[in-house]
């Protein structure tokens, strides 16, 4: 492996290869921006088997990326910009409860892991059994209906593409692509981890 | 002063004891440490003092001991204090093992020793000055030893020693004496009732050993100082034999055999009878237990299984029968297997050579070291079964000629291990040392052959360490520039033996030290160049003086200044290129990666070193010889996920995490908070009417809250405060039992109870107000709270528990935030009837003040919050060490680690000497456990016919622009994709704008975007650059340095 403060320069080289759009504060590799496009099926379901997959929209989040010093031993700090509603995302400060992120980090994962893997993941199949968002997860256990008219509505109000700072510039045709490859990845990780 | 306490148990013991007749004897000859007058002093030790002491335990000073005590737990701490030592022989090994044990708190600590102080105790007794040259060594070791432990009695012995004595102590230490007289004495305490723990031990020159004699049946009651381990349950099969499956957050650790008992099983109750069960089948998340549970009720739910330690019973053999017989030896070095075969024979030809001669072998002297080579081979030869095929005589050379020397590295490495081993005999904390140790260093003499002539005693007191280094080392040791970074106990301690080694100790040498601490109470225990009248004093200062006070001629600079990026004014380039070495004695990692980076940037060997608890480690940073620090990582520490610590903690950790976070919040960040408000309100509320997001409306809330409803003005408002606040934290319908008792008759359940006091208290330390006295008085304090009104209980609305019946209520609730904080903040402006000036105290979160409440509150918090989810709970101690992230130590490990660097220090300064020389260690003394290991060599990278590793650079020379640093790359076939200085992007093949840079000069790209600021005197800037190959490879090329003037 590449020495640690190669690293950062890898793992953003490769988002952007990646046609993620990262904005940088002050050209600083410690602390920058990403945009998050949902996968399509944003109703974050925990039990695919028991609700049909709705399609609907998915939404654009900025993601505020932290890289620690430490990075990439320690975890990066991942936190929504924009607002969601998602029973493992604090809704006050955006931050993140997913156990690649915190507990089971590993040096080896990197990025390109956290945007195409870990946080479609983490909105595809929510944990409500072990909440950031205590009311999401309340709601979603205990009225399904109101808790994705309230994930929908979270998403129009707050999840557009002027919401992280300007319509959305990608060519169409990457467009595609992107989520196809977004997909495949979604599922091959679901196959390799049983969990939750 | 000695405490009186102490004086009355002596005088009972001395009845109890009664071997009267001995205690006459030795009255005489016994001095007292203290001089004023403190005549109890006089009575001798009793070994019945243990058990006199029993009945009434004495006080641990929990405030100077709480390092330690996270090692040791009280059980061990209070057997310690009440045990007897005597140390014999007061060199540098004997000055070791009493500091260390004085530190650690024995009752009593007795120095043995008949000889006089000459200069070549100067090498390594640290106690000693050059006026003390011709008094008796025991003597003029005493005040300074009793300075570093009022509580500790210290006794003094100058006459002969005889077997008469040994009934007097619970443990005997000998550093000097005749194998004859050891296998009398230890015949004496292996037959003794009860036996008396033996120990001897010897340093000489860079050879040492350790024979421990327990008695013939020692009972080790925590083999390894770990704490039990845990299950938590998730199912348990009724089966034989039952199945017990876990949450699958952690691995278990059991083990086949493992015994554990079980207790909060819902359903299989029968399992929480108490009886430890085995267990078999040990997998990740179950186990299984050899226990038909056929019939025991279903498993419904929780259970924790914990693991029973099992004590263990070890036979000694008495040091006659293991000379001849030695068993399995300690082996510390896998390079040197036949070494302690080898050295068991050279003490005892020593031993031989000295009772022949009357004197050690002399310096560089041949004829003397073949003396000791037939000796050593005559004894092989009646060996037997174990004896060498070869007697390797280079190495009884070396040992031959230094065996005079003592050297400090060798007495603070031995003096650790030793003092562990007493720690062991009194307490049965942790597994003794079985039964022999060897160990040598001879790679720490210079590579290159030393001449009889070199070795000539110089009438300094360097003599013995020159008669082993030679005069050419000792004075690159006394020119040496070193820098040690840190002033704590590794500090203290590197600090103690580079002035008995003489570094940095002529003008042409210079010592710097930096540490920007000050110290603190619970520093005292380890930390030995610091006394009680220091606190506060700067941790740097204190230590230099002191240390100058070992040895005058030590030229060292004392500095407040933490080393990190902000202080590279201080610590500029002049100052790293001026230096030999730097050492390291630090405490965490972030620092220890930092000063390995300018090691390495600088190409400076970096000597590091740590503790945890008994555990230590070293590592030798040599440029260009091994890998750099940052090189090889521990994983991190384990964190509790946030949502786990707020809505379901499992184990007490998470209780305490979350007690420590609502401390902070309750009584630190929202006076904070309020302050902010107070001292400009219109300001704040606009920015939070700008921000207008949850976070701001959160913040709002609570200050409102703060300044409406929590707002209190007399004491009794906080005692209503604090007693409404439990309702928030414990409302009904988590717990019932438990919530029903406190809600009848708080005032029988002290947790409770006690925790209104804290928090009553703490809070009044936040509003400024005066606390009655009544309030310590548990009764008073009661009807207090009685008199609270306590609304009834009505499930709380717009409490957000996770689990609340009423939490789908909340769905109704607006998000539109922003009119929520316009409602706050007209609230807020309603609360103007505060006087002006009013401001909230903050109050910071102190662990090592008892007297405090913060950690009584935190702990009350924890365990009311365990007991609510079924979670063991812990006391005030055990909730300190976890909250207050107290990390353990202790002096022996500490004391060990700097010696065994300080041996590598010989080879550092000396130069010349391989990767192979050098000796990286890991060491366990509780096991006890010794692995001395080659450092590992730096990576090398290769690229075409290029090669390089960490240490090198990569150097161009002219004032480049972007562009023509990315042709000098490509010339090197590397495709740069990225150019980064510091933490900031110069350039980036994927953002467009970056191109506009490219013809930019590199220095002034980074002076723009980096914002780098130059000093006059440098003349090049560093810059790290990503690129790949032309098979597109990612190659990690060496930091690139423009030579820009």
């Amino acid at each position: 492996m590449s020495s640690p403060s190669k690293r950062r320069e890898m793992d953003l080289m490769k988002l952007m290869m990646s046609d993620y759009k990262v904005e940088m504060i002050n050209d600083g590799m410690q602390e920058f921006y990403v945009d998050f496009h949902g996968p399509n099926e944003i109703i974050f379901l925990p039990f695919v088997i028991c609700g049909c997959v709705r399609s609907v929209s998915g939404g654009v989040w900025r993601i505020r990326v932290e890289l620690p010093d430490a990075y990439p031993y320690k975890s990066p700090s991942i936190g929504f910009v924009n607002k969601i509603y998602h029973p493992n995302v604090d809704e006050m400060s955006g931050s993140v409860c997913l156990d690649v992120i915190n507990q089971t980090w590993s040096p080896m994962f990197d990025l390109l892991n956290v945007f195409e893997v870990f946080l479609p993941q983490l909105l595809l199949y929510p944990n409500p059994s072990d909440p950031l968002n205590g009311e999401a997860a309340a709601l979603m256990m205990r009225d399904r209906n109101c808790y994705e008219q309230k994930v929908k509505e979270y998403c129009q109000r707050y999840a557009k593409a002027e919401d992280v700072g300007g319509p959305a510039e990608e060519k169409s045709s990457d467009d595609e692509e992107l989520t196809e490859d977004e997909s495949d990845l979604s599922d091959e990780a679901v196959a390799g981890n049983p969990d939750p | 002063m000695l405490p009186r306490k102490r004086a009355a148990g002596e005088e009972v013991a001395g009845v109890v004891a009664g071997d009267s007749f001995l205690k006459k004897h030795r009255t005489d000859c016994l001095i007292s440490s203290a001089s004023e007058g403190v005549d109890n002093n006089h009575h001798p030790p009793s070994a019945m003092d243990c058990e006199a002491n029993g009945n009434n335990p004495p006080e641990i000073d929990e405030d100077l001991h709480s390092r330690q005590l996270a090692v040791y737990g009280r059980e061990t701490m209070r057997r310690l204090f009440a045990s007897n030592v005597l140390i014999s022989g007061i060199k540098g090994l004997g000055a070791e093992i009493a500091k260390n044990l004085v530190l650690a708190g024995v009752k009593s600590v007795t120095l043995h020793d008949e000889e006089t102080v000459d200069l070549w105790d100067l090498s390594s007794n640290f106690f000693l000055s050059e006026d003390d040259v011709g008094k008796n060594r025991a003597l003029a070791c005493v005040q300074k030893l009793q300075e570093l432990n009022n509580a500790v009695t210290i006794n003094t012995l100058t006459e002969e020693f005889t077997k008469e004595h040994l009934s007097d102590f619970q443990a005997v230490v000998f550093t000097d004496i005749s194998l004859e007289k050891a296998i009398e004495f230890d015949n004496y305490c292996y037959n003794h009732q009860p036996p008396i723990s033996f120990i001897k031990s010897e340093i000489r020159g860079l050879f040492g050993n350790i024979f421990c004699d327990f008695g013939p049946a020692f009972t080790v009651t925590d083999v390894d100082g770990k704490d039990p381990h845990t299950a938590i349950i998730a199912s348990i099969s009724n089966d034989n034999p039952a199945l017990v499956s876990c949450v699958d957050d952690e691995r278990l650790e059991f083990q086949d055999g493992d015994l554990v008992v079980f207790s909060e099983v819902k359903g299989m109750t029968e399992l929480n009878d108490g009886k430890p069960r085995k267990v078999k089948n040990a997998r990740p998340y179950s186990f299984c237990l050899e226990e038909d549970a056929t019939n025991f009720g279903p498993y419904l739910r929780g259970g924790i299984a914990t693991q029973v330690k099992q004590p263990k019973l070890l036979k000694f053999k008495p040091l006659s029968d293991a000379l001849r017989d030695p068993g399995d030896f300690l082996l510390s070095d896998f390079s040197k297997v036949d070494h302690p075969q080898l050295l068991h024979v050279a003490f005892q030809a020593l031993d031989k050579f000295r009772n022949d001669f009357g004197r050690f072998p002399a310096t560089g002297s041949e004829d003397d070291a073949r003396e000791l080579i037939a000796l050593a081979t005559s004894i092989n030869e009646s060996m037997g079964e174990g004896r060498l095929e070869e007697i390797n005589e280079k190495i009884l050379r070396h040992f031959a000629s230094g065996s005079r020397a003592t050297l400090n590295p060798m007495a603070a490495i031995f003096g650790g291990i030793v003092g562990q081993e007493v720690v062991k005999a009194c307490s049965g904390k942790f597994h003794p040392l079985f039964q022999f140790f060897y160990f040598d260093s001879v790679e720490s003499l210079p590579t290159e052959v030393l001449e009889a002539s070199d070795l000539l005693p110089a009438n300094s007191r360097y003599d013995a360490q020159i008669s082993v280094f030679g005069s050419k080392l000792q004075r690159q040791l006394e020119e040496a520039k070193v820098f040690i970074v840190g002033s704590g106990a590794l500090g203290c301690e590197f600090l103690k033996n580079l002035a008995l080694m003489g570094v940095s100790c002529s003008r042409r040498g210079k010592l710097v030290i930096t540490d920007d601490d000050v110290i603190e109470k619970s520093n005292l225990s380890r930390q030995f160049l610091f006394r009680d009248w220091n606190i506060g004093q700067a941790k740097s200062t204190v230590a230099a003086s002191v240390a100058s006070t070992i040895n005058p001629s030590l030229h060292i600079e004392a500095l407040q200044n933490r080393a990190s990026p902000e202080t590279e004014n201080v610590f500029d380039d002049s100052f790293w290129e001026g230096l030999d070495v730097v050492i390291n004695a630090l405490d965490n990692i972030n620092a220890r990666m930092y000063v390995d980076q300018r090691c390495v940037y600088f190409q400076k060997p970096l000597l590091e070193s740590g503790t945890l608890g008994a555990l230590c480690n070293t590592q030798m940073v040599i440029p260009h010889l091994t890998e750099n620090y940052g090189a090889s990582r521990d994983p991190p520490e384990k964190q509790a996920p946030m949502c786990t610590v707020h809505s379901f903690p499992h184990n007490i950790d998470h209780c305490l995490t979350w007690a420590r976070s609502e401390f902070e919040g309750m009584l630190e960040k929202m006076p904070t908070e309020v302050n902010n408000f107070l001292s400009n309100p219109a300001e704040y509320t606009s920015s939070m009417k700008t921000a207008g997001d949850a976070q701001a409306r959160d913040l709002l809330e609570r200050v409102v809250e703060c300044l409406d409803v929590g707002r209190c003005e007399t004491f009794q408002d906080c005692i209503t405060w604090a007693r409404l606040k439990v309702d928030v934290y414990f409302p009904r319908g988590f717990c019932h039992e438990y919530w029903c008792t406190i809600l009848v008759r708080p005032k029988t359940l002290p947790e409770a109870s006690a925790i209104h006091v804290d928090r009553s208290i703490l809070k009044a330390e936040n509003f400024r107000i005066s606390v009655p006295k009544w309030a310590n008085s548990p009764g008073e304090f009661a009807d207090a709270v009685d008199r609270v009104l306590v609304p009834d209980f009505e499930p709380r609305k717009g409490v957000k528990i996770v689990t609340d019946e009423k939490a789908t209520s909340l769905s109704a609730t607006s998000i539109d935030d922003g009119a929520v904080i316009s409602d706050l903040i007209a609230k807020l402006e309603e609360c103007s009837r505060l006087p002006p000036r009013f401001r909230m105290n903050p109050i910071q979160f102190e662990k090592d003040d008892d007297t405090n409440y913060h950690m009584d509150l935190i702990s009350g918090l924890a365990n009311m919050r365990a007991r609510n989810y079924g979670i063991p709970e812990v006391d005030k101690l055990k909730a300190k060490f976890i909250a207050g992230r107290i990390i353990p130590a202790i002096a022996t490990s500490t004391a060990m680690a700097t010696g065994l660097v300080c041996l590598e220090l010989y080879k550092v300064l000396a130069g010349g000497h391989k990767v192979e020389d050098y000796r990286n260690t890991f060491a366990n003394l509780a096991l006890p456990m010794l692995t001395m290991s080659e450092p590992v060599p730096p990576k090398v990278i290769k690229h075409l016919d290029m090669a390089w590793t960490v240490w090198d650079r990569w150097a161009v020379h002219g004032d480049l622009t972007l562009r023509e640093l990315l042709r000098w790359l490509k010339d090197k076939g590397l495709n740069a994709y990225s150019i980064s200085c510091g933490t900031s992007l110069l350039y980036n093949s994927m953002f467009p704008r970056h191109k506009d840079r490219l013809d930019k000069k590199v220095v002034d790209v980074a002076k723009e975007v980096a914002k780098l600021e130059v000093p006059s005197y440098r003349r090049h800037l560093d810059v790290v650059v990503a690129c790949e190959d032309d098979e597109d490879n990612d190659i990690d090329i060496p930091l690139v340095s423009v030579y820009f003037k």
